[in-house]
């Protein structure tokens, strides 16, 4: 039995149905359509589409260079589009160069490619940390980069949603395109990780 | 404005806790205002900069609560300032539902 | 009046640009050095204040967008470009900031002034 039924209704909890109903009888929230929307971004929407626009990047270099050119055509090729992705920029890691993308001021993120955000990218420390000291950040993540590297943070805040094209690793030649979008993680698309393969250094489980 | 939202650069806000195989909502009640979302935006009440201008005016409450509430307190404030609802309706439909059990 | 389950799903795909379709010239170039304007409204604004009265050079325009200060407040889109700013983490962080390290932020024209 779920320890969450048969307690009190919290504040928020009020406060929420409070909204929702008063919505729905006024006629301007239609139930069924909350719940399609609830379904499609717990369910539906996620990383795999982001790793997917990587792994093809990876594979074929025209499609890498209309990617960078225009995120938000190359990524709707494939069938990811629409809303808090309407105008898609995409970011090359290079060996000499890291990105990283943060919202200081609210939380944007890209949802079509990579979904819903986590919640520490919501949250104040992430916010406020990684534009000062990203290398102390990154180092939090678990990755650690050189000192010869520089480290690009993206702000975004405007309405432009951000991606990283992170550098494929090596010992990945060979690989298909699906085994490749499996390797790539929600993190290394925001620029807290970097790709790796699994039983090298810096790999993930 | 010169809000507690504009984090960028702050110092002391604690270790980033990262939470390993997070859920994409941690709680049904997120579930619903992540879902009327669109649908409220959708009437035509108020546009995004509102919105987000709504979290701004939250003050010291933004710091305290997650990011749902701050939805949450932005559509309370923003149809009761545009007219949809009153807030007297608020109160009304608050008090009628406290004492209901999940 | 309420959009409906398809209605919304529908909406999804498409999202709501901010992009508008404007002839509008910028008035910047990739490569100039500007400098943030030191502005501080009681309204919404979208120029963090660790960027406000910084030195940086164009890097990229994005094109032209709604402009959220004035469209926050029911007074119009204002549309005008927006650009990506490159600021050197020195110049925003003095010596706290990493030697090789760089912000780059979106910042509506309006936002700036030459260096």
């Amino acid at each position: 039995m779920s320890a969450n039924h048969n307690r009190p209704l919290s504040d928020v909890e009020i406060r929420v149905k409070a909204l929702e109903s008063l919505l729905v009888e006024k006629g301007l929230v239609d139930p069924a359509a909350v719940d399609a929307l609830i379904d499609t971004y717990e369910h539906k929407v996620g990383p795999r589409n982001g790793a997917h626009v990587v792994a093809k990047a990876w594979m074929d270099p025209a499609y890498k260079a209309r990617l960078l050119a225009d995120g938000t055509a190359a990524i709707a090729e494939l069938g990811y589009s629409g809303i808090q992705g309407e105008d898609m920029v995409v970011i090359e890691s290079t060996p000499e160069t890291h990105n990283v993308i943060v919202c200081t001021l609210c939380s944007c993120y890209p949802w079509p490619t990579l979904g819903l955000p986590p919640v520490w990218f919501k949250s104040a420390p992430y916010r406020s940390r990684v534009v000062s000291d990203p290398r102390g950040v990154l180092k939090e993540f678990g990755l650690e980069l050189p000192e010869k590297m520089q480290v690009r943070v993206w702000d975004s805040t405007a309405e432009l949603r951000y991606m990283v094209l992170p550098e494929r690793p090596a010992g990945t030649e060979g690989m298909t395109e699906e085994q490749l979008a499996a390797l790539v993680t929600r993190d290394s698309m925001i620029g807290v990780a970097r790709v790796a393969v699994p039983g090298q250094e810096g790999a993930r489980t | 404005m010169n809000g507690v939202h504009d984090l960028g650069g702050m110092h002391g806000l604690g270790p980033i806790d990262i939470e390993q195989d997070e859920p994409v909502f941690h709680h049904e009640w997120e579930r619903r205002v992540f879902g009327m979302f669109l649908p409220v935006f959708a009437t035509g009440a108020f546009n995004i900069d509102e919105f987000r201008h709504a979290i701004e005016r939250m003050g010291p409450k933004y710091l305290a609560t997650s990011y749902y509430e701050h939805w949450l307190a932005a559509f309370e404030t923003l149809l009761v300032e545009k007219g949809v609802i009153s807030a007297d309706e608020f109160a009304a439909r608050r008090v009628a539902l406290a004492g209901g059990m999940n | 009046m309420a959009i409906n389950a398809e209605q919304a799903l529908a909406a999804t795909k498409v999202g709501a640009t901010a992009r508008v379709d404007a002839a509008v010239l910028p008035r910047f170039t990739p490569g100039t050095r500007v400098r943030t304007l030191n502005l501080n409204p009681p309204g919404h604004i979208r120029l963090p204040r660790y960027i406000r009265d910084k030195e940086g050079v164009i890097e990229r325009d994005h094109g032209v967008f709604v402009f959220p200060d004035t469209h926050a407040a029911g007074l119009g889109e204002k549309p005008q470009h927006v650009y990506v700013v490159r600021f050197s983490a020195r110049e925003l962080w003095g010596p706290q900031g990493g030697a090789k390290d760089e912000l780059l932020v979106d910042v509506w024209e309006d936002y700036l002034e030459p260096a």
